[in-house]
């Protein structure tokens, strides 16, 4: 709490707020009260029932896909099925012409199309090249859902296949054909200096290297993702959606349909879990410009099997960590690299190397260390934002290193942590002054609590007796 | 789903009638929980254009003694088996097995002949039915035909069956009712994995020696099989720790493993070994509790 | 197409549906009971479960054939917002669900499980829901109202 008379910041937003409530133009309707020091919320410790625990309960909260509005249609997404190639034919007269089917869209049917929470380079529907399978390369609104999938193998595509980029580490090579050509496979890049490393890697007793890599991880929310959408009678888009994040989505929604955000309304329900997996627009402008098309509502629901391939998933890493000790445990320095694979398109990936890369140090207190993230284009799934955006995996990476450096020292793991953990007013690697910090507490307290200190325990049980 | 006609039969005989009248393109429905499944995500090539539903063929159901043996309905589900009071009395290894299979939900409508039709070498009945040399009763418009249940499997998803034969019943023998056995599988969780390896073990205690002892393997190979080296080598052999554990390392040559992304064959080698031990073990724990009753 | 005649949580119903229509789409297209979710559409999830016959089934693996003259209970058919089921009260007050996308499949296989055995174990519990995939709360507190209501109602 003493941080914020120091920084000054709350109690000048307080002053300002004060301020303000003397103003009889502007009435607020609460008393807004600071921050008091060494004085808990009132909260903490307070039973309450979730507002919504009821309906759910009930079975009566109503998700996207428990919606139906009167002559509304099914659409259903060609995905491409190749990791890379050029569109060479597109043919969905077939599918046009069956019973049932309303409207057929490809790529070439989207205003501007392309996308994308930091860099926009992604397409709403793929548009003469494919950059991965999930690509969707046509959508089609049908009075079922069933006639939408049938259609969807009556449309022909033909594709010129290239080999496509797989291995992030080879696509970090620069003779490694990108897979955005002209763009850099290396699309995200952070640099994190401090001390200096080489003295301390001269200081050291002994110097570890190790690469750990962790996979893709799909957020699998119970609810796939699905949205509906609507034209009014004045011209204005009404879009229900499982959407997280409606104001940016509401962007992006605008700028691939060409209208203003002014027209565009959006609904978000409450949501079967997101995870982080529902931050950005999927299928919202394709089912806009269905319903354009056909002039009716027109609603689109993953298939689980979509949700895995067409949706992001959570960035692997390749960490390679190189760790430079004194024979009593204490890092003099470090030196990390790490390779996110970014998989077709940026999505959250900035966001997410900036975290990995403040965070790849772990808790610990390192004089000297040099942390250089970089994110690549491959030809697979995008990756994006997921709980944690890069510290899970980074955390899987320092934690597994450390074990590997305690037990070559001859150090109870346990130990070797105390001896580097951060404490108050430690510097992390982007040199921000920490408070409240509670790592040696948090250990001890787990310590005592799974008796680490107690014959055997915590020793690995996975081989068979 | 894609369309298809379907169909409803009263009994088996029905049932073999609507199989025979529409001719290939049709699949069987009895639980579901596989077929189902399969026909939401299958090409449109392996699409059905008929199902016909057995579920209501109640000629198909019920666990009683005959006079061959144990007989169990095509259509019983899982929880009928982990239900039937003679099944836990006399070879509780089928309540284990039935018990890994799915969940609650899929358990109580998939069925033991489901099971065994589908022919997915990790299949969880497999084992144990292997292990008690279970005799499987398949009827066709030519009339109904018995085979030991090794024979019923040609290969992965392949059976014996034509297109318009069902799977009747699974008869355990009358002498191997009460044989003591054992089932276990290692998955990668708990709750709804398919095994890595599943192992059943079954012999009768003669004096102290093994007497017709079987050992079934599922997920090592094209079906589920019989470990027959090791079988052979514990005839006859003193119940000893060590036997136990050598019909484990011989079980290992008996099985093809392969590498998958679940687990790498190597892996899947060190489980027969050790799960072969611990099913002879299980088994003879049985034995010596019920002794001791 | 399929006539089905069966009972929805207590009603008589009737619906004509194609054969290919699963009972889950049966109840929430035709019977317009959105409860029962689809979530995986293969009976991994349970986000489908209801009630046929007194037994807890996945609706996504039955076609709507199937349940003719059969008897099904869906969560709409437990409680009114008024006069709750002692599952979903003390699920609300645990905080047991959160997105709330498993709840109406939890909270029959719960049901199902506590017709079955009035006093579960924990490893009872366990086995019950492990056709319910929850990807946010995880499980504990659902195990603490399932072994809480257990408690109340032995007293």
């Amino acid at each position: 709490m003493e941080t914020t008379t120091k920084t000054g910041t709350l109690v000048e937003a307080e002053e300002l707020l004060r301020a303000r409530t003397h103003s009889p133009l502007v009435p607020l309707p609460i008393e807004v009260r600071g921050p008091e020091p060494n004085r808990q919320t009132p909260a903490v410790g307070q039973r309450t029932t979730r507002p919504d625990a009821r309906t759910h309960g009930l079975g009566q909260t109503k998700y996207i896909d428990d919606f139906y509005v009167p002559g509304m249609l099914y659409a259903k997404i060609k995905r491409a099925g190749v990791a890379s190639a050029r569109i060479t034919k597109v043919d969905t007269s077939e599918a046009e012409a069956m019973p049932g089917v309303v409207a057929v869209i490809t790529g070439k049917d989207i205003p501007v199309n392309s996308f994308g929470p930091s860099l926009k380079d992604q397409p709403v529907l793929a548009h003469e090249r494919v950059f991965h399978a999930g690509d969707g390369v046509a959508a089609v609104a049908a009075v079922t859902e069933q006639i939408a999938a049938d259609a969807l193998e009556k449309i022909k595509i033909e594709y010129e296949e290239f080999a496509p980029v797989l291995d992030p580490l080879e696509s970090l090579k620069l003779e490694t054909p990108g897979v955005h050509a002209p763009s850099a496979n290396i699309y995200g890049h952070k640099l994190i200096k401090k001390g200096d490393i080489e003295k301390g890697f001269a200081e050291s007793y002994r110097i570890f290297e190790a690469s750990f890599r962790t996979q893709m991880v799909e957020h699998v929310p119970l609810e796939p993702h699905s949205s509906l959408a609507q034209w009014d009678a004045n011209g204005r888009l009404t879009i229900h959606s499982t959407l997280g994040r409606i104001t940016l989505g509401r962007a992006d929604i605008a700028r691939t349909l060409g209208i203003p955000m002014s027209r565009i309304r959006i609904i978000a329900t409450v949501v079967g879990g997101n995870f982080g997996g529902k931050n950005e627009i999927t299928t919202e402008p394709v089912i806009g410009m269905l319903a354009k098309k056909t002039g009716r509502p027109v609603k689109c629901t993953f298939t689980r099997p979509e949700e895995f391939y067409a949706s992001t998933t959570r960035h692997p890493i390749i960490m390679d960590y190189k760790t430079g000790v004194t024979k009593e445990g204490k890092i003099l320095a470090r030196k990390v690299r790490l390779v996110l694979d970014g998989g077709a398109y940026c999505s959250w990936s900035e966001t997410t190397l900036g975290k990995a890369c403040i965070l790849c140090a772990g808790p610990y207190e390192i004089e000297n260390l040099v942390a250089e993230a970089f994110v690549v284009y491959t030809n697979k799934t995008m990756t994006g934002a997921m709980r944690g955006f890069g510290a899970p995996q980074v955390c899987f990476g320092y934690e597994s290193h450390m074990d590997d450096m305690a037990k070559a020292l001859g150090i109870d793991p346990l130990e070797m942590r105390l001896r580097n953990v951060l404490k108050e007013g430690s510097l992390s690697p982007t040199s921000q002054a920490l408070h409240s910090v509670v790592v040696k507490e948090s250990l001890l307290q787990a310590a005592k609590r799974f008796g680490w200190n107690v014959q055997g325990a915590g020793q690995g049980q996975g081989a068979l007796p | 789903m894609r369309a298809f006609e379907f169909y409803a039969a009263r009994n088996a005989s029905d049932a073999v009638a609507l199989l025979a009248q529409h001719g290939p393109k049709v699949k069987v429905l009895a639980g579901g929980t596989d077929l189902l499944a399969d026909l939401k995500f299958a090409a449109a090539s392996h699409h059905p254009q008929v199902v016909v539903d057995i579920s209501r063929a109640d000629d198909l159901r019920g666990i009683q003694m005959t006079d061959q043996g144990l007989r169990i309905g095509a259509l019983v589900t899982h929880t009928e088996i982990m239900d039937s009071p003679i099944i836990r009395e006399q070879l509780p290894a089928l309540v284990d097995a039935a018990h890994t299979i799915g969940a609650v939900q899929t358990r109580n409508l998939g069925t033991l002949g489901g099971n065994l039709v589908t022919a997915v070498p990790s299949m969880d009945s497999g084992p144990t039915l292997v292990a008690l040399d279970a005799i499987v009763t398949v009827a066709g418009p030519e009339g109904k035909r018995q085979m030991p249940i090794v024979q019923f499997w040609v290969g992965p998803r392949k059976t014996i069956l034509k297109t318009s034969e069902i799977l009747v019943d699974i008869i355990i023998p009358k002498e191997n009712v009460g044989k003591p056995t054992h089932f276990l599988k290692f998955g990668l969780r708990k709750g709804q994995a398919l095994a890595l390896v599943n192992v059943a073990a079954s012999f009768h205690v003669d004096g102290n020696t093994f007497k017709a002892p079987r050992i079934g393997l599922g997920a090592v190979a094209p079906t589920v099989i019989h470990a027959t080296s090791a079988e052979s080598f514990l005839e006859g052999k003193p119940i000893t720790p060590e036997n136990m554990a050598e019909a484990g390392k011989l079980a290992v040559n008996d099985a093809k493993p392969i590498n998958d992304f679940r687990a790498s064959a190597t892996y899947r080698r060190d489980l027969i070994a050790v799960l072969t031990r611990r099913a002879l073990e299980g088994a003879y724990e049985l034995h010596r509790k019920r002794e001791a009753k | 197409m399929v006539r089905v005649s069966l009972t929805v949580n207590g009603e008589k119903r009737d619906a004509e549906v194609p054969p290919e229509t699963t009972l889950l789409r049966m109840l929430r297209e035709a019977f317009n009971l959105t409860g029962a979710k689809l979530g995986c559409d293969v009976g991994d999830c349970g986000a489908c479960t209801v009630i046929v016959d007194g037994k807890l089934v996945n609706s996504c693996l039955m076609l709507a054939g199937q349940v003719d003259g059969r008897d099904v209970l869906t969560i709409e058919g437990l409680a009114t917002a008024d006069n709750l089921h002692p599952i979903q009260k003390v699920f609300e007050e645990k905080g047991s669900l959160q997105c709330g996308f498993c709840g109406p499949g939890v909270i029959l296989s719960a049901k199902w499980l506590l017709d079955q055995n009035p006093d579960p174990s924990v490893p009872d519990i366990r086995d019950a829901l492990s056709g319910n995939l929850c990807r946010c709360t995880g499980y504990t507190k659902m195990i603490e109202a399932i072994q809480t209501i257990a408690r109340e109602r032995t007293v």
